[in-house]
């Protein structure tokens, strides 16, 4: 993967299985284009996602990840996605904190019927990152 | 309400152990969790049952070997089997309200014993200062001045709450004239049941005179250290910088009082990586340090006990490889713990922020900026 750039960033998206990976495939079969950077991995849950999932291939040299959940309110387990939430902002304010960019992690809230809102989503992701430029974990020694 | 336990021959510790020896033999504890200084001069905590071994008892040694919070969880579990007392320092008392809440020890009757802390040494200084002549103990524990001029650890010479919250008894040794006796807060009932008269003038009259300057002292410390701790975070090639001498010991997850798991995570069959792992990342990254998942390890911990570090320093204490853990553990903490406005250790009954949520919050996050 490489653009006249020669910098494709590699995503991971861990999509919830009842409202984001359903948009995803809803994406797909509706033929709406979005870059093929992200590499999905599907959860019961966005609450699912234990912070070290998104450690892990952060200091891989992942240039981003990205987690998808139901819209608050709408969770498949009632209220995953609110603990997912606080969880996010803890790992957020961790990695600010220690020296990380931030901006490489994303959280959204896409439904199973907002096909277009998860193409978009990558869409924006992908160009974002492609600002940021690469994670400079993956050519760092000492992690 | 405050008291004053009486001290004979300006002897503190002997009015201490006096009080420790009348909570174990009036039966108001089955138990007692507390410091002894051994024949060798160590600082060991024990579990005492009978009050002869309260003779070496010694919470006012300026040495903290462990923090006893994790003593306490073991003791109590989720029901203690008796009446425990623990006399435990402040951050040690902050410790074990987070394990309360993560449901590693329990407080039911438990009497919480603390104490006003000046701060504690590194093992080895402790060592030099027992040896060396003129040590100041009265000096040390009325005004917080360094005992025989040294300084302290480092995580004590920047800790904000030297004061406990929520001890059952407190022994209230800054601004106090030892020579009439020690002053004491606690319930009007312990205090009957131990013969405490209620003493209005007891509390030591230079109380605040000498809590806010050592308060002031304290906070410009944490301010400096913590900053700097920023910058070099900032300048030194971020986190892993600061990790480069790290050896992956586990010794700083050791000894923290919040790092309960039995099973940790890193000691499992997930990081015994195949050797083709490692040649991978070096080609990949055209080298790779070993031992590996260093930061993994560190920014893990950090998002399991971040929320509830206490900043004991501990961890620094423990290092093998000069790292400032406990500095950096403070820094990410306390960030994380004014996100969620949240101060580990202060009320047993707050929920900890990652177990409970609001419906109404953060309610920009997920969306489209």
């Amino acid at each position: 993967m490489s653009d006249q750039n020669g910098f494709e960033p590699r995503i991971v998206a861990y999509l919830c299985n009842w409202c984001t990976y359903t948009g995803a495939d809803l994406a797909g079969t509706s033929r709406l284009q979005y870059p093929p950077n992200i590499r999905i991995i599907r959860t019961m849950c966005s609450g699912a996602v234990d912070p070290v999932y998104v450690l892990k291939p952060l200091l891989d040299g992942v240039d981003g990840i990205i987690i998808g959940g139901c819209h608050p309110g709408d969770c498949h387990y009632q209220t995953g996605n609110y603990k997912t939430r606080r969880r996010f902002v803890a790992l957020q304010e961790i990695l600010k904190a220690s020296g990380f960019e931030d901006e490489r992690i994303w959280l959204r809230w896409i439904s199973a019927s907002e096909g277009q809102k998860f193409a978009d989503t990558i869409n924006e992701f992908v160009t974002s990152l492609k600002e940021l430029g690469p994670n400079p974990m993956r050519q760092a020694l000492a992690v | 309400m405050i008291g004053l336990i009486p001290v004979e021959n300006s002897e503190p510790l002997g009015a201490v152990r006096s009080l420790l020896r009348q909570l174990l033999e009036s039966g108001l504890v089955e138990a007692l969790f507390v410091p002894l200084e051994m024949e060798s001069g160590a600082i060991t905590p024990a579990l005492v049952t009978d009050p002869d071994h309260l003779a070496r008892a010694n919470p006012l040694a300026p040495a903290m070997p462990i923090n006893s919070a994790r003593a306490v969880s073991a003791l109590t579990g989720k029901h203690s089997p008796a009446r425990l007392g623990v006399v435990l320092r402040p951050c040690e008392l902050r410790a074990l309200v987070e394990l309360v809440k993560l449901q590693q020890a329990s407080l039911e009757e438990v009497t919480l014993i603390s104490l006003d802390c000046p701060g504690t040494y590194e093992w080895a200084e402790y060592k030099t200062l027992q040896q060396a002549n003129g040590t100041n103990l009265t000096g040390y524990l009325t005004k917080g001045e360094a005992y025989n001029g040294h300084g302290l650890r480092q995580a004590c010479q920047m800790c904000s709450q030297p004061v406990p919250a929520g001890a059952d008894i407190h022994l209230q040794f800054f601004g106090a004239d030892l020579v009439t006796g020690i002053p004491v807060e606690l319930d009007a009932g312990l205090a009957e049941l131990l013969e405490i008269a209620v003493n209005t003038d007891a509390a030591g009259a230079d109380r605040q005179a000498v809590l806010d300057p050592l308060l002031a002292q304290r906070a410009q410390t944490h301010q400096h250290d913590l900053k700097a701790m920023g910058e070099h975070i900032a300048s030194n090639g971020g986190l892993p910088g600061v990790f480069e001498t790290c050896i992956r010991c586990y010794n700083c997850m050791t000894v923290c009082p919040i790092c309960y798991c039995k099973n940790c995570l890193f000691s499992t069959a997930a990081f015994n990586h195949a050797p083709e792992h490692y040649l991978n990342a070096a080609r990949r990254k055209g080298a790779m340090r070993m031992p590996g998942d260093i930061l993994l390890f560190h920014l893990t911990r950090m998002n399991h006990m971040g929320l509830s570090c206490v900043s004991c320093g501990m961890c620094t204490s423990a290092c093998p490889a000069d790292i400032p853990v406990g500095l950096v553990f403070s820094l990410v903490g306390e960030q994380v713990q004014a996100a969620f406005d949240y101060q580990p250790g202060k009320d047993v009954h707050e929920p900890l922020p990652l177990v409970t949520f609001e419906t109404n919050e953060w309610v920009e996050i997920g969306e489209v900026r």
